[in-house]
């Protein structure tokens, strides 16, 4: 098979693109499992919530993604809350196990709840620019993911100006790096929790927002996006925010890449394998410092 | 202890009873015409089996597993192609998909084995996903679209293992099931057994004692991964199709034996096979007599089964024969026998 420059160029720009979104899926990943030590199975039916919120206020009440952004970043973040507060703050100091196992009961009840509400069907959120792409004299740009990406850099810029320039985000991350101490400073370390959680819920949320204006959207989709926000989080080195967002473009990217030269099953398995070899090799990532 | 002392005390008696009631069910089962009783039982056996398996590992052991689906697909898969193409009975089938399952098993415990905590479980995930896309475009053994075993005249039903209904089946699964309980019984209460706890208790002091723990894990994977292969085969001659999608699946296959697993007692010997018979019968009705009537409500079975996850990993996490044996209503198994 022959592959030229161009192609290359185009597998380049089409991974940065879908990569962004994978990042921001994967940050609410990494400052959840960073703050808290709590590997959230469920962050890619969080993310699903987001993507039907988006759906069904464009289906019933005709709100734009671009409005209901905000919407399905809010709703989630409250499901977000009220799940660390019902489930995840019970579990904090059990076992692997318990520990496991509860966020994989949240997994189970969001998904297939979903299913069950709003059938197992595939739908597609149908805008008056999803058509419309930018033209350039080598590639084209679908809108829809121009904006997607343009977002996810502003959220990204947003929550590293809300960890490192205020007070609750400085307090956010001094919980994550020493809850005892943090809370001899006066910090409510069950506050901090409940908004890293809803926070990071939040964001995945607003990835899947962005990725329902270009991706097909079914209530079982979390799972593929959870795995990969799993890769990503681990190839940035768990609870680096920042390494995630790096990390998820480069995965974007080889994904696309190398969908040029293998078949797509095999990609994923490709992308699978990477994990294992990276957890057993680098278990700390290329971007290995703590937040 | 014999078996006549056995009968007499009260646990025991309800023990040989509930073993008694099991036997004779399938046969009611047929001859009252009851499908969906004998359907359940059948499943509740066979993720007794996988559970089993898996608490040997995952309970004794402590190495975590959400990739049980590898085995139980390559134990359904070797059954299938044996009988398909090699025109090998399941009889043999089963027990080498279970032969085949434990050397997968060996070969992942190599580089899964340098990993811990919660490091092995996510690895396991992945290893299950890497094994369900690299069996869908494996056109030899029919891809994505899987393998479907043909129906035989009626005279080759007991080389073939085919029979109508789930009731045959169960007195496979329980013959199997029984092998089982005697094999693990033994591991358990070996060597190896207190190996494996001592291993999951704390892996650096039992390493300080002289013990290795990856050869013991090693057999902990090996012990497990061929009786959930067993399982697999099972499955394969019950339901005559397998796809890498139904075998493989995260959800329905590696979830459903942890969730099993806990339900029953991750650190008790019988639990799993307590926590199969409780969940299985819930979600199989939720499944038939509401997702079936309704399929609008598709997805109801699991949501269910999500709920009663969460409330035993939130209220009681040592399991149900956990917690009979923390009260007191049973001793453990070990010190009875």
């Amino acid at each position: 098979m022959l592959v030229s420059l161009a192609d290359v160029a185009r597998a380049i720009v089409s991974g940065v693109l879908i990569g962004s979104v994978y990042s921001l899926i994967a940050m609410g990943l990494a400052l959840i499992w960073g703050v808290m030590d709590i590997i959230n199975f469920a962050q890619g039916d969080f993310m699903m919530l987001g993507a039907f919120t988006t759906y069904w206020l464009l289906e019933l009440a005709g709100l734009d993604p671009l409005l209901s952004l905000p919407v399905s970043f809010a709703l989630v973040f409250a499901l977000g809350v009220l799940t660390q507060r019902v489930v995840i703050e019970r579990i904090l100091q059990a076992p692997m196990v318990s520990q496991i196992s509860a966020t994989f009961a949240v997994l189970m009840m969001i998904r297939y709840g979903a299913e069950a509400a709003f059938g197992p069907f595939t739908r597609r959120v149908v805008t008056s620019y999803t058509g419309t792409v930018l033209r350039f004299s080598w590639t084209t740009i679908p809108l829809t993911r121009a904006i997607a990406f343009s977002i996810s850099l502003v959220v990204a810029a947003l929550l590293y100006l809300f960890l490192t320039r205020t007070y609750v985000g400085l307090a956010i991350r001094a919980t994550s790096q020493n809850r005892m101490a943090a809370s001899l400073m006066g910090i409510d370390i069950r506050r901090m929790y409940m908004l890293a959680f809803g926070i990071g819920v939040g964001v995945s949320a607003v990835g899947g927002t962005l990725l329902s204006t270009f991706f097909p959207i079914y209530p079982e989709m979390g799972g593929f996006f959870c795995l990969i926000a799993f890769i990503i989080v681990v190839f940035g080195g768990f609870g680096s925010i920042f390494g995630a967002y790096i990390s998820g473009i480069i995965i974007g990217v080889t994904e696309a890449v190398s969908a040029l030269f293998i078949s797509p099953t095999l990609k994923d398995v490709v992308a699978f394998l990477l994990f294992i070899i990276i957890i057993l090799v680098k278990p700390r990532g290329l971007f290995g410092a703590r937040m | 202890m014999s078996l006549t002392s056995l009968l007499k005390t009260p646990l025991g008696f309800l023990s040989a009873a509930a073993v008694a009631l099991l036997a004779a069910a399938p046969a009611v089962f047929k001859a009252a015409d009851l499908p969906f009783p004998a359907n359940t039982l059948l499943l509740c056996l066979m993720y007794g089996i996988l559970a089993m398996a898996w608490n040997l590992l995952s309970g004794y052991g402590g190495q975590l597993s959400f990739g049980h689906a590898i085995f139980f697909g390559v134990g359904a898969y070797t059954t299938m192609v044996l009988m398909l193409y090699y025109d090998i009975t399941p009889w043999i089938g089963i027990v080498a998909g279970g032969a085949v399952a434990a050397l997968v098993g060996a070969g992942l415990g190599v580089p899964l084995f340098r990993l811990r905590s919660h490091w092995f479980a996510l690895a396991t995930i992945a290893a299950a996903e890497i094994f369900r896309l690299s069996f869908i475009p494996w056109k030899w053994i029919g891809g994505s679209a899987g393998l479907q075993a043909p129906i035989v005249p009626r005279e080759k039903a007991l080389y073939y293992l085919q029979y109508a209904g789930s009731y045959v089946y169960c007195y496979v699964a329980m013959l199997f099931l029984a092998a089982e309980l005697v094999v693990l019984h033994r591991v358990v209460n070996s060597r190896v057994g207190y190996y494996l706890q001592a291993i999951r208790e704390d892996e650096d002091a039992a390493m300080a004692m002289g013990i290795n723990p990856f050869k013991y894990k090693m057999i902990a994977m090996v012990v497990s991964g061929f009786f959930t292969g067993v399982g697999g085969g099972i499955y394969a001659v019950r339901f005559r199709f397998v796809d890498p999608f139904a075998v493989f699946d995260l959800i329905t296959i590696s979830v459903y034996i942890v969730v099993a697993g806990i339900l029953g007692g991750m650190y008790t010997f019988i639990g799993p096979l307590v926590g199969a018979f409780v969940f299985m019968p819930i979600t199989e009705y939720v499944r038939v007599y509401v997702v079936s009537r309704f399929p609008r409500y598709y997805g109801l079975h699991v949501f269910v089964l999500g709920v009663v996850l969460l409330v035993i990993a939130l209220s009681v996490p040592e399991g149900i024969v956990g917690w009979l044996e923390e009260k007191g209503y049973v001793r453990k198994l070990k010190e009875r026998w």
